[in-house]
């Protein structure tokens, strides 16, 4: 019955989503309060949720899509949380609320009736090949929103015509660094999931699985990922530019997630 | 109970007028006793600041009370009633409470959002409580509009944008870099704006700061004051790219920065960013070093713009001002009409020979003779009155008292009189 909590914890991130969109329309702190209050304990539920359907399997719940993009709801709610403690960025919710949301009512509808796990899914590297990639997505995420939020704020001080944004946006430095470290907590993640994945494969199926069209979208990912991380430490590429690159990420990001419906080895199903 | 505010300000009134109305503070404790000495003035309070003269007060039920207090301007400032009648407004009641609470919180003042105002409003409050004018409700009016006032100032942006040039500079740097602190600044060219501005800057925990000019001993003069570093004015560009923000405002009549020095420094800065302000005409920086990423170039028109939108910023904050404005003038409403005093002494009283009459039945007086029940009936009663006499006494002269309000809601939670 883990959906049930999955369902409350939904419940609470809606009235996250409805703060993005209020704020939108007109702004009020009180309101924001009540937002991160609710959203505080969807994290709490969406945990417990967790919990139970680990117990339930017998292991750590990402072995279906379901499951998988319930965790990765889980730790975007988290990753927003450690940016909010660390930078009170209040209008990184605006942005990064309709996501969660968006995510978990997807883990919840999607939620299949309970398939036979595929012997495959079984397989002790499995379920840390998939945490550690979404720990680096969830990252990648962050980055992506202070990518865009860098942007926008951008666009505002080069314009010298204040508008909203201006006002309600942190400044530049704050997201500038806050992409850099979303980068930097995820790219270690992100390594460690692609490598485990390819040891483990490698075991498993020998050297087929690398014509997996997901499998040459995750390394031209992992690249990137390194690319953002040599070009801000070496290059000392930051500000717009490395906004727009983090953009750019994003997207190959998000190609390779889609992948998981084209790819033979990642669609949760088996072999 | 009838509250009345009459007075003129800013929008009503021209700063001759104002300054002939104006009460010198000196002045105001004998004008609020003679205030009060006029029959069916209860309390007063007297606000007179360069950008408006008000005077707030209660009066009993029945009394006119804007030709009283017209006079009374009139009269306390020596100046014919013809002169400013045109000029004043009047607001009683609801509108009273709700523009002592505006003015407080400074939704009323020439530039909304400024943060004198309230100051200056306590002041008169404490004037007009040491002067023993303040009764309860003034006094509890005025407490209230202290709370509004910080409410609106926490929960609205109406204070929080810069609404001059030289903060609006300190702003911007702050919305490119976080926090000013550690941050360098360079002045380049000494004058009277950017000074100020670099004054700011270092109150807002910018740290080291260069200095060049011209002459080069107003730069070490400058330098000294600040203890920073005087640059001679042919090497500045070699020093530039170790200043995050650089102020520059010289009579040069070309731009001393131009677009390739501009390369140069963020490659020398590893793209660090930088804001220059411009505040020299014709300017100094060349405006295409804006185009270059991670460098912002602000004019002196440009920061004009920015406070345009600042101050309409604060008036879009302001309708939000508005709204707690009027929440809090329905609870205060509320609050007086929960504390009035004629319920609250019928509420005792009932209270108290309600208990006697439990009493009397609980007792079981049957037995005694009509004659010796009469005697217990009227001895229970007048034991109560005699036992309510001194505390209705004392009630009676709550409303005079400043604190009257609290005391009053202390004998309602005591008895525990319905509200």
């Amino acid at each position: 019955m883990s959906r049930l909590w999955l369902w409350v914890a939904l419940g609470f991130y809606s009235l996250g989503l409805v703060h993005a969109l209020l704020t939108v329309v007109r702004r009020r702190p009180a309101w924001f309060r009540l937002a991160l209050v609710a959203i505080g304990l969807g994290f709490l539920f969406h945990f417990v949720s967790l919990v139970e359907q680990g117990l339930a399997v017998g292991h750590f719940p990402v072995t279906n899509i379901a499951e998988a993009t319930s965790l990765f709801a889980f730790l975007i709610t988290l990753g927003f949380l450690v940016a909010y403690w660390r930078y009170e960025m209040t209008s990184l919710s605006v942005f990064a609320f309709p996501i969660v949301f968006v995510m978990t009512l997807a883990a919840v509808l999607s939620q299949p009736a309970a398939l036979p796990v595929a012997p495959l899914l079984e397989q002790s590297w499995v379920p840390l090949h998939v945490s550690f990639a979404l720990v680096g997505y969830a990252a990648l995420i962050l980055a992506f929103l202070a990518g865009v939020m860098y942007l926008i704020q951008e666009r505002e001080l080069k314009r010298h015509q204040p508008h909203a944004f201006y006002y309600r946006l942190p400044p530049l430095e704050t997201i500038d660094g806050l992409g850099s470290r979303a980068l930097a907590v995820g790219f270690p993640f992100i390594t460690l999931g692609i490598s485990i994945g390819a040891v483990g494969a490698a075991s498993s199926w020998g050297s087929d699985w690398i014509r997996d069209p997901k499998v040459a979208l995750s390394f031209v990912l992992w690249l990137i990922y390194l690319l953002l991380i040599l070009s801000r430490v070496g290059a000392g590429w930051r500000g717009r530019r490395a906004a727009v690159f983090t953009i750019v990420g994003m997207v190959m990001a998000l190609a390779s997630w889609g992948a998981n419906y084209l790819s033979a080895h990642h669609a949760f199903l088996g072999h | 109970m009838q509250l009345s505010l009459v007075g003129l300000n800013h929008t009503t009134a021209p700063v001759e007028l104002r300054e002939r109305l104006h009460f010198p503070e000196k002045d105001i404790p004998a004008a609020l006793h003679s205030l009060c000495e006029r029959p069916g003035v209860d309390e007063a309070l007297i606000f007179s600041t360069c950008n408006r003269v008000e005077v707030l007060a209660r009066l009993e039920d029945g009394i006119e009370a804007l030709p009283l207090l017209a006079e009374f301007l009139a009269v306390a400032r020596r100046v014919g009633r013809g002169a400013f009648e045109s000029s004043l407004y009047h607001h009683s009641q609801r509108e009273a409470i709700r523009h002592v609470f505006r003015v407080a919180a400074s939704l009323d003042s020439m530039m909304v959002g400024e943060a004198q105002v309230l100051g200056q409003v306590k002041a008169a409050y404490a004037t007009a409580r040491a002067v023993g004018t303040l009764g309860s409700v003034l006094d509890e009016v005025l407490t209230h509009a202290f709370a509004v006032a910080k409410k609106v100032r926490t929960e609205t942006g109406i204070a929080t944008t810069a609404v001059s040039v030289s903060y609006a500079a300190v702003e911007l740097a702050r919305k490119i870099f976080g926090s000013l602190e550690g941050k360098n600044v360079f002045v380049i060219g000494a004058g009277k704006m950017s000074e100020l501005a670099a004054r700011h800057l270092l109150a807002s925990g910018a740290q080291a700061i260069f200095v060049s000019n011209r002459t080069y001993a107003r730069a070490q003069e400058l330098a000294a004051a600040w203890s920073g570093r005087a640059i001679q004015f042919d090497e500045l560009l070699n020093y530039v790219s170790q200043a995050d923000i650089i102020i520059s405002s010289t009579g040069c009549p070309h731009y001393i920065i131009k677009k390739e020095h501009g390369v140069r420094f963020l490659a020398e800065r590893k793209n660090r960013p930088m804001f220059f302000i411009d505040i020299a005409v014709p300017r100094d920086i060349d405006p295409e070093l804006n185009t270059l990423d991670n460098i912002f170039v602000y004019n002196i028109d440009d920061l004009e713009q920015v406070v345009a939108a600042n101050v309409r910023e604060r008036q879009r904050e302001a309708v939000r001002a508005e709204e707690i404005v009027e929440r809090e003038v329905d609870r205060l409403l509320g609050r007086l009409k929960r504390l009035e005093l004629a319920p609250t002494i019928v509420g005792l009283q009932e209270k108290l020979h309600g208990l006697r009459q439990q009493e009397l039945e609980r007792w079981r007086l049957d037995d005694l003779t009509p004659a010796q029940r009469a005697a217990v009936e009227g001895m229970t009663r007048s034991l109560v009155n005699k036992i309510l006499h001194l505390p209705l006494t004392q009630l009676k002269r709550l409303p005079q008292e400043p604190d009257g309000l609290k005391l009053i809601e202390f004998i309602r939670k005591t008895f525990q009189l319905k509200d």
